[in-house]
């Protein structure tokens, strides 16, 4: 695996993304703190891994950045536009933002084509771009020669292909990322990895990954590590320690 | 792929629970086709019989209860001088068990009188007058009791031969046992009493004539009513009561179909916590998960009314061969019961949704980053 940043750092003049200040996350009436307090800027561009254990909030940051979920406390922004105003964010997670999970999650009774079209309902494309622009993605993730296949017969690493190829469906600039290699071999996550970082790079995203593993964290432009719910580490990955 | 597309995905995912859940409402809608059905057959041959005989108004007194009421033959003396009034013929007609039929329609009619005319004798004779001992027989009267000419047919405890077998040219008409007024005036012991006149209105008169007609008859004869044929039947307490009765069966059965509806939608729903979230993660509006679940439900309905609509039809045919039902009613299976029956299956199927739908809308987006 190349342990190498793939990405130059983001020069001061890129717009900010995501801006968080304070941000704070209860549940169970205040008994479970997944996030005490978490400020950071993501500007436009940036690969951004957060990294750290189970249970240290990264995936319940991911969620905040994806409105999946509402801040308890604290304020978060888009391109300088308070999330928490928004009554419903589903033409953000719609247009802005493209997701990748760990568990692949594409709908099992539809083959791979139709997964990558399943967002594009919420667009205005008619019947026959969808599906031109689905079996594009497609090819562009290297399966143009499996697009009629339902996932049941695609391997782990196919799977989460047609996965990022739905994600860029709606041409979001912002792609958030949950484990994304996380359930696959060794190999298959590389290239995983390497298809994301390209994909990144071609069309200009943000891209936010959240990974347990360093050595997937060292690839990004930029580390945010979290324990406890809180931020003890910002910046470059490559100084990234086990204790940090 | 459509929208419609990921609407059936929903249903073809667990096709044995979708099949039974089909099945459930199918049963319910064949209950409506069957029952209805039958209800409206009642209306719709005894109205089809009246018009055969070129009645426009009848003067009955059956509202108040479940079966005519005789009332006094010289009622007719008091309306037949009305103007708009062309003929008229009183006539006894009772529901009896005859011999292997538990009910049969008997038809006393005046000697002589309009409502004769339209038989057309298909074999034998007609009774050579009102004093004859003799009946004639419906062509499917006589099918049901499986009579032919020189047999007889027992009415209460007089045996009488059938000396002719006749086409009325509607089902009631042939499925009835016609014999004359007096002769079962003379069998029942009512004497000089008569269930019903038919009224026939002078050529030309329209239904607001018809109907002015009426109220002048009930105003002459306040113990009876006068209504336009097709329409007595309706104002009946008898025909009410059935009417309730089917609907009220078809209701329960439509209600047992809605509950496993909503069942399996809820089931499904819950099943597909995850995936509902998958698509709000992916940026589906609410709105359109509910239009997903509601339209998964609706298809449902409609395969269920389609299929329900069969099994009523193949029911019906089954029950009209019941011996308290043939020759006494020809089932209404017409279109606009089919299309009725198939909108009231939908209807079920998008109100068994609401709720699953409701409880989707609900659903949080976050879930998508679980498991």
């Amino acid at each position: 695996m190349n342990l190498q940043s793939s990405e130059p750092k983001q020069t001061a003049v890129s717009p900010v993304v995501f801006e968080a200040s304070g941000l704070k996350k209860e549940y169970d009436d205040g008994q479970v703190q997944a996030l005490r307090g978490v400020d950071f800027q993501i500007r436009e561009g940036e690969f951004v891994a957060i990294i750290g254990p189970s249970g240290s909030g990264k995936t319940t940051l991911l969620q905040m950045l994806g409105a999946l979920d509402r801040p308890s406390a604290g304020s978060l922004s888009y391109r300088g536009k308070s999330m928490l105003d928004w009554t419903d964010a589903s033409a953000y997670r719609a247009r802005e933002i493209g997701f990748i999970f760990q568990a692949f999650h594409l709908l099992p009774t539809f083959t791979a084509i139709e997964n990558v079209q399943i967002p594009m309902f919420e667009g205005d494309l008619p019947r026959s771009k969808r599906i031109d622009r689905a079996r594009e993605l497609l090819k562009a993730v290297g399966l143009d020669q499996r697009v009629d296949h339902f996932p049941s017969k695609l391997s782990g690493g196919e799977r989460q292909r047609v996965a990022i190829a739905r994600s860029l469906a709606n041409s979001p600039s912002v792609l958030l990322a949950d484990e994304p290699t996380g359930n696959l071999d060794s190999n298959n996550a590389v290239h995983i990895l390497d298809l994301l970082i390209n994909l990144h790079r071609e069309r200009h995203m943000t891209l936010v990954l959240i990974t347990h593993d360093m050595t997937v964290a060292r690839r990004a432009s930029r580390a945010i590590q979290m324990r406890d719910g809180r931020v003890v580490f910002d910046g470059d990955p490559s100084k990234l320690t086990v204790d940090s | 792929m459509n929208f419609f597309n990921v609407v059936t995905s929903g249903l073809k995912r667990r096709p044995v629970r979708t099949g039974l859940t089909l099945l459930g409402i199918s049963v319910g809608i064949a209950a409506v086709v069957a029952l209805i059905g039958l209800s409206r057959g009642l209306l719709t041959s005894w109205t089809a019989g009246m018009k055969s005989r070129g009645t426009d108004i009848v003067v009955h007194n059956m509202r108040g209860s479940l079966t005519p009421k005789p009332f006094p033959a010289s009622t007719r003396d008091r309306i037949a001088h009305l103007p708009g009034i062309a003929a008229t013929a009183e006539g006894l007609v009772d529901l009896m068990s005859i011999e292997n039929a538990e009910l049969m329609v008997v038809s006393g009619r005046e000697w002589g009188g309009f409502t004769w005319q339209n038989l057309k004798l298909i074999s034998g004779r007609m009774p050579n007058d009102q004093m004859e001992r003799a009946v004639v027989l419906g062509t499917t009267a006589a099918d049901v009791l499986k009579k032919k000419l020189g047999d007889t047919v027992q009415i209460e405890t007089e045996e009488l031969p059938v000396v002719g077998i006749v086409e009325g040219g509607a089902f009631v008409e042939n499925g009835s046992i016609i014999l004359s007024l007096p002769l079962l005036q003379q069998i029942m012991g009512s004497q000089d009493q008569i269930s019903a006149i038919d009224v026939r209105a002078t050529p030309g008169t329209n239904d607001a004539g018809i109907r002015k007609l009426c109220d002048e008859i009930s105003r002459l004869i306040p113990e009876a009513h006068a209504e336009p044929a097709g329409e007595h039947l309706v104002n009946t307490e008898g025909y009410r009561v059935i009417n309730a009765m089917s609907w009220g069966t078809s209701l329960l059965a439509v209600l047992v179909g809605v509950l496993g509806v909503t069942n399996t939608m809820l089931m499904s729903v819950f099943e597909r916590k995850q995936e509902i979230a998958i698509l709000l993660a992916l940026g589906w509006r609410r709105s359109r998960i509910v239009r997903m679940i509601l339209w998964e439900s609706a298809l449902l309905g409609l395969c269920g009314g389609i299929v329900g609509v069969g099994l009523g039809v193949v029911g019906v045919n089954i029950m009209k061969t019941a011996p308290t039902i043939h020759g006494l009613l020809e089932p209404d299976l017409s279109t606009n019961l089919m299309l009725m029956a198939i909108a009231i299956a939908i209807c079920v199927g998008v109100l068994s949704g609401l709720y699953p739908a409701w409880r989707s809308s609900r659903l949080t987006p976050s879930l998508a980053l679980h498991g």
